[in-house]
């Protein structure tokens, strides 16, 4: 087994999997279906404000996992079309943001800025032509790098990291999410000591399950779907409730602009936007790999970026950033989207979530089994096949799959989405609300699930309205068992040295590390968010 | 491999006939549910769900599977021992959750709180080691150890902990036993490198046919299948063995017709060798083992009374 | 935001002392083997070290917010409103569930009742029209609820959207597959 059979034969897992029908005697594989169903799904999604990618992840999962099954043919369809919704979103983001001045997503408020005032001019067709372009140029990048990336780290931890190594990692992941995430350090790591607290309860290696109060609804520990929807989905419905609740106002009519003068976008315009991408997916791709910046800061560093370099280079009579300027969108959208690929480097070499999506795509993992993201993934072993790295393979061969998709009639597509703003939110919420309780349930099975799930909910609602950052919560519940398990075996495998994260220099690194980027963080406390 | 094919098709034609003779007499009241102790996806899980698919398929009973994980099976124990008894709810664990692991846990049950069903397949358990590092049998690590080595030796349960302890005594050495959760993420961590050696119950097959791995020693009182002459654990000083079986129970105090109907349905599903559950059984864990009725109710009995004198051995 | 708010730091006390109370009490009363155990002569991590770590982020966290953020500019608090709003909330979704957990049952007594039969809610939870009843009328409820506390009257439209997206709701979760249970058909 070479690594070129290991492509091939992730290739040939989606193309020749188990058929969905075939076309004039061309079978179709199922998992390529899923790829587009998600993808379109991912785009509508996006396009509709109050609705993102996770919360259609979130819903869709129990469903995906009921229709495929608990067994590895399960893996490539529904991560497939996971990925779709991902990347779907990225794009259908734009489409709010630019006809409605309303973002659909987070990250695409920056897209607002220029997009919304070429619509205003005429211009919405170009606008969403452009976002489309460089939304797909960064996420084909960004895709790129992963393929190469993600092995070598994979083989690299493998190689040099020995059990303590792997702990004190763990621990310098959680710190620098805490450090990072959101614009409060010590919120940060407010949400991350939650998190982790959460996922200990009930847990544990005694037979007596910790935590619980002696009670059997805490003895099994909190189901991890109701911990991840309940703050993530659940938290942000409550808060966009209230939001409505509160303000109780009527919806203002949308002016109509009706488009003028040229709407396509010629091989002129993007030798122009060219630079502004290319830039702007750099700086995507590379925030990506990061545990936990996320999107949303990359845009912001995008559009900052090309801002500086537009002032110097325009002609007296283009628009400025934030007056229409095509580059905007352009550098907003690629380096938003360019994040995405370049996210799951460390999840799928290390196993550590960077962002909601990301988490979504480990749950997956994690419900149906058989692949469990983590260095152990990338083991090219020779004589028999690793059925984990030809997964892997096969995931890398769907985002391909799905970057066609985007290249092809994600534009088309995308550019039909505006009608997606007209569904009133205070409808759509409680609706989401129900999805989503009810995709807790079918998995799950009891109410306690349910129940635990609205308190999770509560949490993030409140999280959100004292400004703290519900992610590192989430992502501290994911991490939270494979660092005690790792820590314990590290402890174990050193005969019990209580400095065992300290003797190694590798592992003495990560810990002064942990230590610096809060320390660091605290000292420079961000301006922005 | 000729001879077990053939001892399978005479299982299952045998059971063919008794199911068509008696199966008849009882049929569930309600939809069933399936508790299930193991991780979705394993090769246990994948096992109880196949079952419960036969089952649906050739007696129209319906079964609504759910993942009970945790705490070595007694959270499934514990959830089970609570619901109703008429047939509509069953679990599926291994033996050591009935034994060991509810002897431990200290939670009010016994292995006579629950009604056996059946057996499905033992386990090939078996002490794993990597072929590069030159080890032959577990005497060989032993020695290594002796020699000063610090030996870092992955286990998934208490009571395999308790054996390697054992082993430890008997032989005058010391190991690091370094713990996981389940057989799989053992061996993960035996290819990483991030232990030495380690219990694994089935999935080193693959490695060990093609090489790369090796079976140092037999964990269970009889040889294994794929390495024979691997040393027992009486050969390595320790009076214990670690056999077990996956199995099927209900809570205590099933009808006598529900249990021996279940027990009948699920031995004439593991035993046709022509379904996938079977070949999984038979590739993974050695072949279909279906023990019921009172000899699995005095297994289960004994499993749980032979747990204390494992503690006792360690803890003197 | 205001910039008399006071939140940070009673954020930041209310986590210190939070955490004492995990460190000091919870842990020590609720885990059973403590931060190190002796297990078979050898030290082992016992239960109660996750959690101590646990409470040290949500400790450092709480100092934090007390030392290094007290004075920041933008500290939201939770005002009156959000906890009336939640409060209203919680109150409609106890009650959404707890229809949609009790109509089956009580219809199935209701027909004993008046058939004389003897069945069980639990052996018909999946059979047609009995496993649909609870979560149809919760669903509904729970749905036209939260449109009508946000629209702040009781609309047609609002509880024919309700029966529309219960309905879509079951077609897709139940119809296609044999194996998934509605709530709350898991639990009786």
């Amino acid at each position: 087994m070479e690594v070129l059979d290991y492509i091939w034969l992730g290739v040939q897992a989606v193309f020749l999997g188990p058929e969905a029908f075939s076309v004039l005697g061309l079978p179709i594989s199922i998992t390529i279906l899923m790829v587009l169903a998600g993808f379109l799904v991912g785009i509508m999604v996006g396009a509709t404000p109050g609705l993102a990618g996770p919360v259609a992840m979130a819903i869709s999962l129990p469903i995906l996992i009921s229709a495929f099954g608990y067994s590895e043919d399960a893996l490539l369809p529904v991560l497939g079309f996971l990925i779709g919704v991902m990347k779907g979103a990225t794009i259908g983001g734009a489409v709010p943001a630019i006809l409605f001045n309303t973002p659909g997503t987070p990250d695409a408020y920056m897209t607002t800025l220029d997009g919304y005032p070429m619509t205003q001019r005429g211009q919405a067709k170009k606008a969403l032509r452009i976002a489309h372009f460089s939304s797909a140029s960064g996420d084909t990048f960004s895709d790129v790098v992963l393929i190469v990336c993600a092995p070598f780290l994979a083989i690299i931890v493998e190689a040099y990291l020995d059990l303590p190594e792997k702990t004190a990692l763990f621990i310098l992941s959680l710190s620098f999410i805490a450090a990072v995430i959101g614009g409060s350090p010590a919120k940060g790591l407010i949400s991350t000591g939650l998190g982790l607290l959460a996922v200990y309860i009930g847990t544990g290696e005694d037979f007596y399950p910790r935590l619980s109060f002696g009670t059997e609804q805490l003895a099994s520990g909190f189901p991890i779907a109701s911990a991840v929807l309940g703050v993530l989905v659940i938290g942000a419905v409550f808060k966009g409730l209230e939001e409505l609740w509160l303000e109780k106002r009527t919806s203002g009519n949308i002016a109509v602009v009706q488009d003028s003068g040229d709407q396509r976008l010629h091989v002129g315009d993007i030798k122009r936007l060219f630079p502004f991408i290319a830039r702007s997916a750099f700086v995507g791709t590379a925030i990506g790999a990061l545990p936990g910046i996320g999107s949303t800061l990359a845009a912001t560093l995008g559009y900052t970026l090309g801002k500086s370099r537009h002032k110097k280079n325009k002609e007296d009579s283009d628009p400025n950033f934030g007056e229409g300027a095509p580059e905007g969108i352009a550098a907003t959208e690629a380096a938003n989207s360019s994040v995405s690929g370049a996210n799951l480097i460390p999840v799928l070499s290390l196993g550590i979530p960077g962002n909601a999506a990301a988490v979504f795509l480990i749950l997956a993992a994690e419900s149906i089994g058989g692949f469990n993201p983590g260095p152990a993934v990338f083991k090219f072993t020779v004589d028999e096949v690793n059925p984990e790295l030809v997964i892997v393979f096969g995931l890398f061969t769907t985002m391909f799959i799905a970057n066609g998709l985007n290249w092809t009639i994600g534009g088309i597509f995308m550019r039909s989405m505006g009608i997606m703003i007209r569904i009133p939110k205070h409808i759509l919420l409680p609706i989401v609300l129900l999805l989503a309780l009810t995709a807790i349930y079918v998995q799950e099975t009891n109410m306690a699930a349910i129940g635990f799930t609205l308190a999770f909910g509560v949490l993030g609602y409140f999280m959100r309205t004292l400004a703290i950052s519900p992610l590192p919560f989430v992502i501290a519940f994911i991490l939270g068992d494979k660092l005690e398990q790792s820590a314990r075996q590290a402890f174990a495998a050193t005969g019990g040295d209580p400095f065992f994260l300290f003797t190694s220099p590798v592992a003495l690194v990560f810990m002064l590390l942990s230590v610096g980027v809060i320390i660091y963080a605290t000292r420079k406390p961000k301006a922005n968010s | 491999m000729l001879k077990s094919m053939f001892k399978a098709t005479v299982a299952a034609v045998a059971g063919l006939v008794i199911a068509t003779s008696s199966m008849a007499d009882w049929t569930p009241p309600g939809p069933i549910k399936l508790l299930i102790a193991f991780r979705a996806g394993g090769g246990a899980d994948t096992q109880a769900r196949l079952i419960a698919e036969e089952l649906e398929a050739s007696l129209g009973w319906k079964f609504i599977p759910e993942q009970v994980t945790g705490k070595g099976g007694v959270n499934l124990l514990k959830a089970l021992s609570g619901m109703p008894n008429d047939g509509t709810a069953i679990g599926m664990a291994v033996t050591e959750s009935l034994g060991y692991n509810l002897r431990s846990a200290n939670a009010g049950l016994t292995a006579a709180d629950f009604t056996g069903l059946s057996t499905t397949a033992g386990f090939q358990l078996a002490i794993v080691g990597r072929t590069a590092d030159g080890w032959k049998t577990m005497h060989d690590v032993i020695a290594a150890a002796k020699e000063g080595k610090d030996i870092r030796f992955g286990s998934m349960s208490p009571r395999l902990a308790d054996m390697a302890y054992l082993m430890e005594e008997a032989n005058g050495v010391q190991f690091n036993v370094v713990a996981y959760k389940g057989g799989k993420a053992v061996l993960d961590a035996i290819n990483a490198g991030d232990v030495d050696v380690g219990f694994v119950a089935g999935p080193q097959g693959k490695g060990v046919a093609a090489g790369d791995l090796v079976e140092l020693a037999s964990a269970l009182s009889k040889p294994l299948n794929a390495t024979p002459d691997a040393p027992l654990m009486s050969d390595l000083g320790v009076d214990f063995d670690a056999d077990g079986y996956f199995v099927f129970v209900g809570p205590k105090g099933m009808p006598a017709e529900a249990q021996e109907a279940f027990g009948e349905a699920i031995a004439s599903v593991v035993s046709n060798p022509d379904l996938k559950v079977t070949k999984i059984i038979n590739k993974v864990f050695g072949g279909a083992t279906t023990i019921q009725g009172t000899e699995l109710d005095q297994l289960l009995q004994d499993g749980y009374e032979g747990a204390g004198a494992l503690m006792e051995a360690v803890n003197q | 935001m205001r910039k008399d708010s006071h939140s940070n730091l009673i954020l930041g006390l209310s986590c210190v002392v939070f955490a004492l109370l995990v460190l000091f009490l919870w842990i020590p009363l609720d885990v059973e083997t403590g931060f190190v155990e002796k297990v078979r002569r050898k030290y082992i991590i016992g239960d109660g070290m996750a959690p101590a770590v646990a409470a040290i982020f949500l400790l450092i966290g709480g100092l934090g917010l007390v030392i290094f953020e007290r004075r920041n500019a933008d500290q939201p608090a939770i005002s009156k409103a959000a906890l009336k709003f939640i409060g209203a909330a919680l109150a409609l979704l106890f009650v959404s569930f707890a229809i949609m957990r009790y109509t089956g049952p009580l219809a199935v007594s209701a027909t004993n009742f008046l058939t004389n039969d003897v069945t069980e809610y639990r052996l018909l939870r999946d059979t047609v029209p009995w496993k649909y009843l609870g979560y149809a009328l919760g669903g509904t409820i729970l749905i036209a609820g939260l449109i009508t506390m946000i629209e702040g009257k009781i609309t047609r439209k609002g509880l024919i959207i309700a029966v529309l997206a219960v309905l879509v709701m079951i077609l897709i979760y139940d119809l296609p597959f044999e194996d998934l249970l509605l709530p709350p058909n898991g639990d009786v």
